[in-house]
């Protein structure tokens, strides 16, 4: 009589013995032909007597119809111990394929001998799994926590940032929201001295919504409040004197549509700004990412941009030179600052090479002209600005 | 069915299940008790506890037996047949070597230490009778580190299978038992340490069931003079093993696939003979860095 204790995986030895076929004889000595003295089948002949079965919460009766047949092929007259413990090895026999030499595959776990290595090579599998690691996020079935922290350190710049962010999604996975804040704290100590251990503190609160309106439509709006204390001024900039103070918000608007019959995706934005320091700007985007046959995609976007002028902007008056504008107080000459509208004219194109392997080239030209400003006039005296840039990239997905 | 990944640390290291399951709540459920489970057995056969079974075995040794649970009972019994099965290669009263091989010093120990502790090892030795057990003279000690991880390992797999869990496995620092295979029915990826490179795979083997284990020269070693001392000990003459640099072995149950790579390193040159014997799917790297592998038996 075999012991109870002795029955292992009860749940599995029901499923398998139902599907049998599946059994891979590959790992374990076929009972019928050959000898059960093989020192692997004795090995585990003995690790069956290890108390490895735990007593099912549910499904009793699975249990049951295994002792069941245990019991019966025990009570047949000669080697039936011998099959009884055939059928018990036959069904934990583990079902696997051919080693593959060389470290290319990609893995789902890792067995090793050390745990040091082990975390080594975990971490660095976590890490290119998941994408956006310098942030530290643990996903929960519903949401995720992500914690983010920055160091960016130059000769004369020191940034250091650390975020929260967590979303949360309800059960249909229809709607998430996130909400995120995070703070940065700035040390400036520009090389040519104008100032010394200046700092800038900035708290920045994020509160979002991406709604699933349709198999084919997503939404997302996002409201942001940033409030900052400290220097703001460009020490490398001859008249520029800013507020010790910058709050703002942002209100964007997004809408993602698909579109069946061409296989594509537009891409519709819209992203509002204003700040206490006068300046407001409206952000219209619009891309339109269009598959092609053997992996390739094309993505033209456009992009318009107007902003107003800050309170403190004051024209560069060369007149005044060397001397600081005539206005008291804050000023700066700045044309980031001005009142202006830009263009954006862009085009990717991208390539999957393999399963892995993305390549992509990205082409934008852009220009910023004072006339382009919408909703008022740019400022004066500003000249013409173009920049064109291409960019390749690389990626790959893991 | 989602898949759920879900680290913890037990036995001094990173462990993971992973569970795919339909819902949170039941991944949680399973998740917790496969943990308690992990936990149990590392405090029922830690040397660090005073109050462990372990403990109280090795403190009484010389003195009373100590009486057993079952549990205790069956791996010791267990014990006995991977003693059997490696002709006295794998024995647990070698724990003691511990006190002369120190890693951290990097120091050979001096040979009156190893005479001296070796006369403590001995498994024939060990009175095992009615459900207690006890260790004939002061000083010995058992080991359970040998099994430990491997039998929780199987122990936590069970536990899930209890539950219901068909698909996901159990990954204790390493030593794996795979309860089956992903939703999709395709085969969990499982790579293979590079014992000589901390970041990269040194090879990969589809499992869809079953136990998978790794014993290797790099978990606690040190370098003398360009020769590896590594923390697995041949009982026999106290030296460490040198042959292997690491064995993978895959077998139904974690406990057989992590005793069979153990005893292949102690075997050292004649461990490809034993994982021949054991009829198992192996990988295994000598010290000139050949690979050696145990394809799949024709039908």
């Amino acid at each position: 009589m075999v012991p109870a204790w002795a029955v292992v995986d009860v749940a599995a030895i029901e499923d398998t013995l139902m599907t049998s076929s599946k059994i891979a004889m590959n790992d374990m000595v076929p009972a019928e032909s050959a000898p059960l003295q093989t020192l692997g089948a004795a090995l585990l002949a003995a690790a069956m007597a290890l108390p490895l079965a735990v007593h099912a919460e549910s499904a009793p009766e699975r249990g049951l119809i295994s002792l069941k047949h245990l019991d019966y092929l025990d009570s047949q007259p000669g080697d039936s111990r011998i099959k009884v413990r055939t059928t018990a090895l036959m069904v934990l026999a583990p079902i696997t394929s051919e080693w593959a030499i060389g470290g290319t595959l990609t893995t789902d776990s890792i067995s090793g001998a050390s745990p040091a290595y082990q975390s080594a090579a975990l971490t660095k599998m976590r890490d290119e799994r998941h994408a956006a690691d310098t942030a530290l996020t643990r996903y929960f079935p519903n949401g995720s926590l992500t914690l983010g922290v920055n160091l960016s350190s130059e000769s004369d710049y020191l940034s250091r940032g650390l975020s929260v962010q967590a979303t949360s999604s309800n059960e249909s996975k229809n709607t998430t929201w996130s909400a995120g804040i995070g703070f940065n704290s700035d040390s400036i100590n520009p090389s040519n001295k104008v100032v010394a251990d200046e700092t800038k503190r900035v708290t920045a609160l994020l509160l979002g919504v991406t709604q699933v309106l349709t198999t084919h439509d997503i939404v997302l709006l996002n409201l942001g409040h940033s409030s900052g204390r400290g220097y703001f001024s460009d020490p490398y900039k001859f008249a520029d004197n800013r507020p010790r103070d910058k709050d703002s918000n942002t209100l964007m608007l997004r809408w993602n549509h698909h579109l069946e019959a061409l296989g594509a995706t537009t891409r519709l934005s819209y992203r509002h700004y204003a700040d206490n320091w006068g300046i407001r700007s409206h952000t219209l985007g619009l891309e339109y990412v269009q598959p092609l046959r053997q992996g390739w995609t094309v993505a033209p976007l456009l992009r318009i941009y107007s902003q107003s002028a800050a309170s403190f902007y004051v024209l560069p008056d060369a007149g005044s030179y060397p001397f600081a504008p005539a206005t008291q107080g804050y000023y700066s000459e700045d044309q980031r600052v001005s009142a202006f509208g830009a263009h954006t004219l862009g085009l990717k194109v991208a390539k999957q090479l393999d399963a892995d392997w993305l390549v992509d080239l990205k082409f934008e030209q852009y220009g910023q002209r004072a006339g382009w400003r919408l909703f008022g006039s740019g400022s004066p005296g500003q000249m013409a600005f173009n920049a064109r840039t291409v960019q390749a990239g690389l990626s790959r997905h893991f | 069915m989602r898949t759920f990944r879900i680290p913890f640390k037990a036995m001094a290291s990173a462990c993971e299940l992973v569970l795919a399951v339909d819902d949170e709540p039941e991944a949680q459920a399973m998740a917790r008790a496969a943990i308690a489970e992990v936990q149990r057995i590392e405090a029922k056969y830690s040397r660090y506890q005073p109050d462990s079974i372990v403990s109280r075995i090795n403190a009484a040794a010389g003195g009373q037996a100590v009486a057993c649970d079952e549990e205790t009972w069956s791996l010791l019994n267990y014990a006995d047949s991977l003693y059997q099965s490696s002709d006295g290669l794998f024995d647990i009263t070698s724990g003691v070597l511990r006190r002369a091989w120190n890693f951290y010093d990097h120091r050979l120990p001096a040979p009156a230490d190893l005479d001296g502790l070796r006369q403590l090892i001995g498994w024939r030795r060990v009175e095992r009778e009615a459900q207690a057990v006890r260790l004939p003279e002061a000083g010995m000690e058992l080991d359970f580190g040998g099994f430990g991880k491997e039998y929780a390992a199987d122990r936590a797999g069970a536990v899930l299978a209890a539950k219901g869990l068909r698909h996901g496995y159990v990954n204790l620092a390493g030593d794996m038992r795979v309860l089956g295979p992903k939703p999709d029915g395709s085969s969990w990826m499982i790579g293979i340490q590079d014992p000589r490179d901390k970041t990269a795979i040194l090879a990969t083997i589809p499992v869809e069931r079953g136990g998978l284990a790794t014993s290797g020269d790099y978990e606690r070693f040190f370098e003398l003079d360009g020769k590896r001392y590594c923390h697995i000990l041949d009982p026999r003459n106290g030296q460490p093993v040198t042959h292997w640099r690491t064995v993978s072995v895959v077998a139904p149950l974690a406990v057989v696939a992590g005793n069979c790579a153990t005893i292949a390193m102690l075997k050292q040159s004649d461990g490809l003979a034993f994982l021949e014997a054991c009829g198992m799917n192996y990988l295994a790297v000598d010290q000139s860095g050949t690979v050696h592998v145990k394809r799949a038996a024709q039908a």
